[in-house]
C-alpha cells in the first residue's frame, strides 16, 4: 500500500449508497447495502460468487433498475439515472465480461469513451482520437492501437476495457473483475496500473476475486455475502473476520480453523 | 470502399497468408485507383442521358437510383446501428402519399411537396422509433414489420377509422344516433382516396432544353434528380461515420451496454439513425410517386420494397459507404435483365428469392469485401463465408 493511498483515506465521501436493494422476483440479490466511497481511495468489494457485487454496480450505475435505496454522488442524488447520464457525470465502469466493440480498432474503441464521457462534450471526433492515443499509452496498449479489437488477447482486452473507461476522464471508476482470468505476471502489471490510475486522481471501487490484488492495492474492503454487507475494514481486518471466513470456506471449515487457532 | 467509422487499418507487419491476385494488381496505389475508377464511373453515369441511351435503360437505371436512395437510408439503421428494420416501406409509402396529396389536392409544387413528405416520414420514424427501438433482434424486426402493415391498412381505409372508432365507442354506451352519424361521416372521408389511390399531376417541363421532347426531359429530370441524391447520400454517409454520431451508431451495433456506459444516449442515437433512414426512404417514395404518377396503397406499401432495400445493402456490404448503392445497382440490373430481356417476368418472385438465398449464403458481408481486396474472389472464401455463419 503506497503512502499516498493512505493519506487519501481521509477524503470526504464522494459516492454514497444507502440501503440499496435489488430483487429478482423473490430473490434479494442486493439487500439493504450501505457503502461509502471516499475521495481518492481504492475500495475493494469482495464476496463469494453470486454475492451481488456486480448487481450492486449495475443498480448504482443505472444499468439495472434499483428496487429501493438511494445513490448519491458528490452530494447529488443520482438514484435511477440513465447509464449515459451517470457516465457523463464522471462515473465510469468496466464489465466483468469484457465488452469491446469488436469490429472497431482499439483506438476507435477508446475514442468513443473520449467522445461521450465526462470530458466528451467539448471534444470533437478528431480530438477524441488524440485523447485515445494518450490513454492507450497510459495503459500500455499503444502498440496495439491500429489492431482490430477482435484480435486482442484476454489480458489486452481487460486493459482495453479499462482504457475505454479512462478515456471518459472519470473521477470515480468501478473495476469489475478486471484481473479475473489473467496469469500472475499480468496480475502484477494490472495491479501496478490500478495504483497508477489512483495516483492520477481517480477514486476506485475494485471488485476482485484475486485476494492478492485486493490486499495489494486496497486501503479498505467491503464484503458482500448473499446480497448483504457482512464486513467492512482494512484488508487484514476483513480477512480475519470469522463471518468472512465462513462465507468463503463454509461453516464447518471455519469452525475447524477457529478450533485449531484456540489450541495453538 | 470504406469500412466502418474507424480509419482504414494500416497494414500489419505480418503479411496475410493469402495475397490475392486482385490485391497484387492494385498494390500500393489502391486508393488512387479507386478514386480514378470512381470518377470514371461518375462521368459515365452523368453522360448517359446525352449519349442517347434508350428509354428502357434510362428507366432501369433511375429505378436503381431510387432503390439506392432507400438502401443508403436503411444502411444507417440496419448496417451501421445494427437494428434490422423490416418496415421502412412505411416511410416510402407515407411520403408518397403526402407528396401526392399536397400536389394533387393542395396544388403545392413538386419539390416542396417532396421535402414535406420526407420530413413527415422522418417525424413518423421518431414517434415510432421511441417505442419500437426499445426492442432488439427479432422483436424489433417484427414490430417494424407490423407498423408498416398497419400503416398500409390505415391509409387504405382512408383514415376513416379516426371517426369509426369514436363512433363504435358511442354505440357501446347506447348513443346510437351519434354513432350512426359518425359512421356515415367516416364513409365520406376522402383524404387518401382509399383503395382507389391518387393520380398525381403529370410532369411539366419548366423550360425547353434544346430539341428534346417532353418525354425525354421528364426522363432526364428524374434521372439526374435521383442520381444527385445518391451522390449526396454517399457523401453524407462518408461524412456521418466520421462524426461523433457515426461512432456512437457503430458502438451501439457492437455493444449497446458498453455504449451506454461510455455516455452515449443510445435512445437518441438510434432514433436519429431511424429518422435518417426514414428521410431517405421518404425522398425515394415521393420521387417515385411523381415519376410513376400514381399512388396505390398496395403498391407503395408493398413489403417487397423493404426486402429490396435490405437485400441491396447486404449484397453490397452493410455498414459500408458504397455498399448500398453498389448492391442496389447490381440487384436492379440483374432483375431487369431477367424480367425484361429474358422475359422471365413470371418468375420474378422466385428469382428474387433465389437472389436472397445466394447473397445470404455466399456473401453475408457483401460483395464489397471482394472488390476492396479484403478477400480473394475465390471459391474458398465463399465457402468460408458459409462456415462463418453456419449454425
Amino acid at each position: 500500500m503506497s503512502e499516498q493511498t493512505n493519506q487519501q483515506n481521509d477524503g470526504q465521501v464522494i459516492f454514497g449508497v444507502q440501503r440499496a436493494t435489488k430483487h429478482f422476483g423473490g430473490l434479494a440479490a442486493v439487500d439493504r447495502v450501505d457503502v461509502d466511497i471516499h475521495q481518492g481511495e481504492i475500495l475493494g468489494l469482495i464476496g463469494p460468487n453470486g454475492a451481488g457485487k456486480t448487481t450492486l454496480v449495475n443498480i448504482v450505475t443505472g444499468m439495472l433498475p434499483i428496487t429501493s435505496g438511494r445513490v448519491f454522488y458528490k452530494g447529488r442524488e443520482i438514484t435511477s439515472w440513465a447509464p449515459h447520464r451517470v457516465g457523463r457525470l464522471g462515473i465510469a465502469r468496466t464489465f466483468q465480461i469484457v465488452k469491446p466493440f469488436r469490429n472497431m480498432t482499439v483506438k476507435d474503441n477508446v475514442a468513443v469513451g473520449a467522445m461521450y464521457g465526462h470530458g466528451g462534450a467539448h471534444r470533437s471526433a478528431r480530438q477524441a482520437l488524440e485523447k485515445a492515443e494518450e490513454v492507450l499509452e497510459f495503459v500500455g496498449l499503444e502498440d496495439q492501437m491500429a489492431r482490430g479489437a477482435d484480435q486482442l488477447t484476454l489480458g489486452a482486452l481487460k486493459r482495453l476495457e479499462i482504457a475505454k473507461a479512462l478515456a471518459m476522464e472519470p473521477e470515480l471508476l468501478f473495476l469489475d473483475e478486471a484481473m479475473a482470468g489473467l496469469n500472475l505476471r499480468e496480475i502484477e502489471s494490472a495491479m501496478e496500473l490500478v495504483r497508477k490510475i489512483n495516483q492520477s486522481g481517480v477514486t476506485l471501487l475494485v471488485i476482485e476475486h484475486v485476494m492478492k490484488a485486493i490486499v495489494g492495492v486496497c486501503s479498505r474492503v467491503v464484503v458482500l455475502d448473499f446480497g448483504q454487507k457482512i464486513a467492512e475494514g482494512t484488508p487484514q481486518e476483513v480477512m480475519n473476520n470469522p463471518k468472512v471466513i465462513e462465507a468463503y470456506l463454509g461453516e464447518k471449515f471455519a469452525r475447524r480453523l477457529r478450533e485449531e487457532a484456540a489450541h495453538g | 470502399m470504406s469500412e466502418q467509422p474507424p480509419a482504414p487499418l494500416p497494414r500489419e507487419k505480418k503479411v496475410p497468408v493469402q495475397v490475392t491476385r486482385f490485391d497484387k494488381v492494385l498494390g500500393q496505389r489502391r486508393n488512387l485507383i479507386y478514386i480514378v475508377v470512381g470518377a470514371l464511373v461518375l462521368v459515365v453515369l452523368l453522360a448517359l442521358p446525352p449519349l442517347g441511351v434508350s428509354g428502357f435503360w434510362l428507366r432501369t437505371i433511375t429505378q436503381a437510383y431510387v432503390l439506392a436512395i432507400m438502401a443508403i437510408g436503411w444502411n444507417f439503421i440496419g448496417g451501421y446501428t445494427g437494428y434490422a428494420a423490416f418496415g421502412n416501406v412505411a416511410f416510402f409509402g407515407l411520403s408518397a402519399y403526402v407528396t401526392g396529396i399536397l400536389m394533387k389536392k393542395v396544388g403545392v409544387p413538386f419539390l416542396p411537396s417532396l421535402l414535406t413528405g420526407a420530413l413527415f416520414a422522418a417525424a413518423f420514424a421518431v414517434l415510432i422509433g421511441l417505442a419500437v427501438l426499445r426492442l432488439k433482434g427479432h422483436y424489433f424486426a417484427i414490430a417494424t414489420l407490423g407498423v408498416a402493415e398497419a400503416t398500409r391498412e390505415i391509409i387504405a381505409d382512408d383514415l376513416g377509422f379516426l371517426l369509426k372508432i369514436p363512433g363504435d365507442l358511442l354505440g357501446l354506451i347506447g348513443l346510437d344516433k351519434a354513432a350512426e352519424s359518425l359512421h356515415a361521416a367516416a364513409e365520406k372521408v376522402a383524404i387518401t382516396d382509399g383503395p382507389r389511390g391518387i393520380v398525381l399531376p403529370f410532369f411539366q417541363p419548366p423550360f425547353q432544353i434544346g430539341d428534346l421532347t417532353k418525354v425525354q426531359i421528364e426522363a432526364w429530370f428524374f434521372y439526374y434528380l435521383t442520381l444527385s441524391l445518391v451522390i449526396l447520400g454517399i457523401l453524407g454517409t462518408w461524412w456521418l461515420i466520421r462524426t461523433k454520431l457515426g461512432y456512437s451508431l457503430v458502438a451501439i451495433r457492437e455493444d449497446e451496454d458498453s455504449a451506454k456506459m461510455l455516455g452515449i444516449n443510445t435512445t437518441w442515437a438510434k432514433v436519429t439513425a431511424f429518422a435518417l433512414a426514414a428521410f431517405m426512404a421518404g425522398l425515394a417514395g415521393g420521387i417515385n410517386a411523381y415519376w410513376k404518377t400514381f399512388v396505390l396503397p398496395e403498391e407503395v406499401f408493398r413489403i417487397g420494397h423493404t426486402l429490396e432495400m435490405i437485400l441491396s445493402t447486404i449484397l453490397g456490404g452493410p455498414g459500408t459507404v458504397l455498399g448500398p448503392a453498389l448492391g442496389a445497382g447490381i440487384f436492379t440490373l440483374v432483375s431487369s435483365l431477367l424480367i425484361f430481356k429474358l422475359k422471365l417476368g413470371g418468375f420474378h418472385v422466385m428469382i428474387t428469392g433465389l437472389f436472397i438465398v445466394i447473397v445470404i449464403v455466399f456473401t453475408p458481408k457483401g460483395v464489397g469485401e471482394f472488390l476492396t481486396g479484403k478477400k480473394p474472389l475465390a471459391l474458398s472464401s465463399l465457402l468460408e463465408n458459409i462456415r462463418r455463419y453456419r449454425v
